[in-house]
């Protein structure tokens, strides 16, 4: 952490502001500073911009006012370094779940030999192997979105924004993901900017909660989560973080309320 | 179990049992009003005109075939093409797409004589026919799923930095093939129906014999009625191969990954 401080920001928003046309002021004045190692999590009411926050990280779409840099570079300039999760899993359904992860490599021109074995370790990390053959109607939602996971990390990206990746699913399956999400964040350490709308998912995950309020959207309130990484899942169940809890779906309502 | 198999039994038996029904009231329809059969010949006649005439319908039917499978090919092609060019260019979409929808209003009728005038009769003619009529099915079904590319796989690929031709060949043609295998499917209909008319209105009998829709002329005008209704069978078998080789195809095709396909429980 230390060192990750000390270091220039991977993602630098300053002054951001994001209107879709001649429509209205999407998001107004964001400034944000993301220091490698870190994961961010956008929690905020639903239409408040936090799709738009990452899509414009992403370079996605591009930026009304102000300034985003990635590493340094235009987010556009910065692709190679990032990838990005979907909502939905967004996986292309003609092509088998070993398909599907390779994409990215497949895109970028990886050789065959190495894109296999790569593929390989991606489905073992994600707890999929032997769904190789499988085409994604033959998935759970939650399989789906661990393929859609596998393929983002195909790449070992650097910086890995996920929108709303769990959303859909069952509580269980939304901690077991989350949880081995955890674990892969220890064995590939990326820098994570995560959107949801689940406080204990966003308390769980994150080293800092961005709260937005809507129309237009805006930071409203910024928490640093202190607990150290890994974390097991029974840190859930630990007083400080039923307090953390609390404090967060507190500054959650108080956006609500406004 | 017990509640499948009836269904699947009865769904050739009833079928089978209406062509029966049907059969027998064509002969009292003919026996009661005592038409003749240069008017309305009885099944077995036409049966045994097929049988009498069997050479002559096979050879016709080939030449049939022929004409409604190059003109089947080459509207699958050319559509497939152009409507590549339109779904990838919304300059080249505007400027020609309106124009195609016009030209499909053009009924063939009056096609048939202009290809006439240019290629002559024969084989170009009916191929150039058919041709026109399978091409815009495959062209406004194919160009829609150019189009209509989901969003979100779209921005997967600008976060993979995919090339043009990347995207083209690994989002936009897998995505757009269930919608083009419906024009084809419609194309297949119709082709061996656009080789029956081109060969009616621009067929010869030049090097043997003529094609079908030929024979329908020759047939008639010699009052074979019979064999007439005969050359209506053979169109019947002839449709019916070539849908099922293009349905055979759409589901080789799409049956793996494809919603319209997929068996869910
Ligand atoms: N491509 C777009 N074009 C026009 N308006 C958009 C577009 N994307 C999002 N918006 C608008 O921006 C606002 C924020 O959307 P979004 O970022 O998706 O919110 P959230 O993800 O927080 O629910 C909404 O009012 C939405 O209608
Ligand atoms: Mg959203």
């Amino acid at each position: 952490m230390d060192r990750a401080m000390s270091e220039a920001p991977v993602v630098k928003v300053s002054g951001l502001r994001k209107r879709f046309g001649a429509g209205p002021l999407v998001l107004d004045g964001i400034d944000l500073e993301v220091a490698r190692g870190e994961f961010v999590s956008f929690i905020g009411p639903s239409g408040c911009g936090k799709s738009t926050l990452l899509r414009l990280i992403a370079g996605l779409t591009p930026a009304s006012e102000g300034s985003i840099t990635v590493e340094g570079l235009a987010p556009e300039q910065a692709r190679k370094r990032m990838f990005f999760v979907f909502q939905d899993a967004n996986l292309m359904p003609w092509r088998r779940v070993a398909e599907n992860v390779e994409l990215p490599l497949l895109l970028r021109g990886d050789a065959p030999a190495p894109r296999r074995e790569r593929v390989a370790r991606m489905l073992e990390i994600v707890g999929l192997a032997g769904a190789e053959a499988k085409f994604p109607w033959q998935l759970s939602g939650g399989m789906k979105m661990r393929v859609s996971i596998a393929r983002a990390l195909s790449v070992a990206p650097e910086i890995l924004l996920l929108d709303e990746p769990i959303g859909a699913l069952d509580e269980m399956t939304r901690d077991r993901l989350n949880e081995d999400l955890l674990a892969i964040r220890s064995r590939d350490p990326f820098t994570g900017f995560f959107v949801t709308h689940a406080v204990a998912e966003a308390v769980f995950l994150s080293s800092r909660i961005v709260v937005l309020g809507a129309n237009p959207g805006r930071v409203t309130a910024v928490i640093e989560v202190p607990f150290a990484y890994p974390r097991q899942p029974e840190l859930r169940e630990t007083p400080p973080f039923l307090r953390l809890l609390a404090t967060t779906a507190q500054a959650l309502r108080a956006v609500r309320v406004a | 179990m017990s509640a499948s198999s009836p269904s699947r039994l009865a769904a050739f038996l009833l079928p089978a049992l209406t062509a029966v029904a049907l059969i027998l009231l064509w002969y009292a329809f003919k026996a009661v009003l005592q038409v003749p059969s240069f008017v309305l010949p009885a099944p077995h006649e036409i049966v045994a005109a097929a049988w009498e005439e069997r050479t002559v319908l096979w050879s016709a039917a080939l030449v049939t075939v022929r004409g409604a499978l190059l003109g089947f090919t080459a509207a699958v092609t050319v559509g497939f093409l152009l409507a590549m060019a339109l779904g990838f260019s919304p300059r080249i979409k505007t400027s020609f797409y309106p124009l195609i929808l016009v030209l499909q209003m053009m009924p063939v009728t009056i096609l048939a004589p202009i290809f006439v005038l240019w290629l002559g009769q024969g084989l170009p003619s009916i191929v150039a026919i058919t041709f026109v009529i399978g091409f815009f099915p495959v062209v406004a079904n194919t160009t829609m799923g150019f189009i209509s590319v989901d969003r979100h796989l779209r921005e997967l690929f600008v976060m993979c930095n995919a090339t043009r031709a990347q995207e083209a060949r690994y989002l936009r043609i897998p995505g757009a093939m269930p919608y083009f295998l419906t024009g084809m499917k419609i194309a297949g209909t119709l082709a061996p129906i656009g080789a029956i008319v081109g060969d009616f209105l621009a067929g010869s009998a030049q090097g043997g014999v003529g094609g079908i829709g030929y024979m329908t002329i020759s047939y008639f005008s010699q009052l074979k009625t019979p064999a007439l209704f005969a050359t209506g069978l053979v169109a019947c078998v002839m449709g019916f191969l070539f849908v099922g080789g293009v349905n055979w195809l759409h589901w080789r095709l799409l049956h793996s990954w494809h919603d319209s396909m997929v068996k869910k429980e």
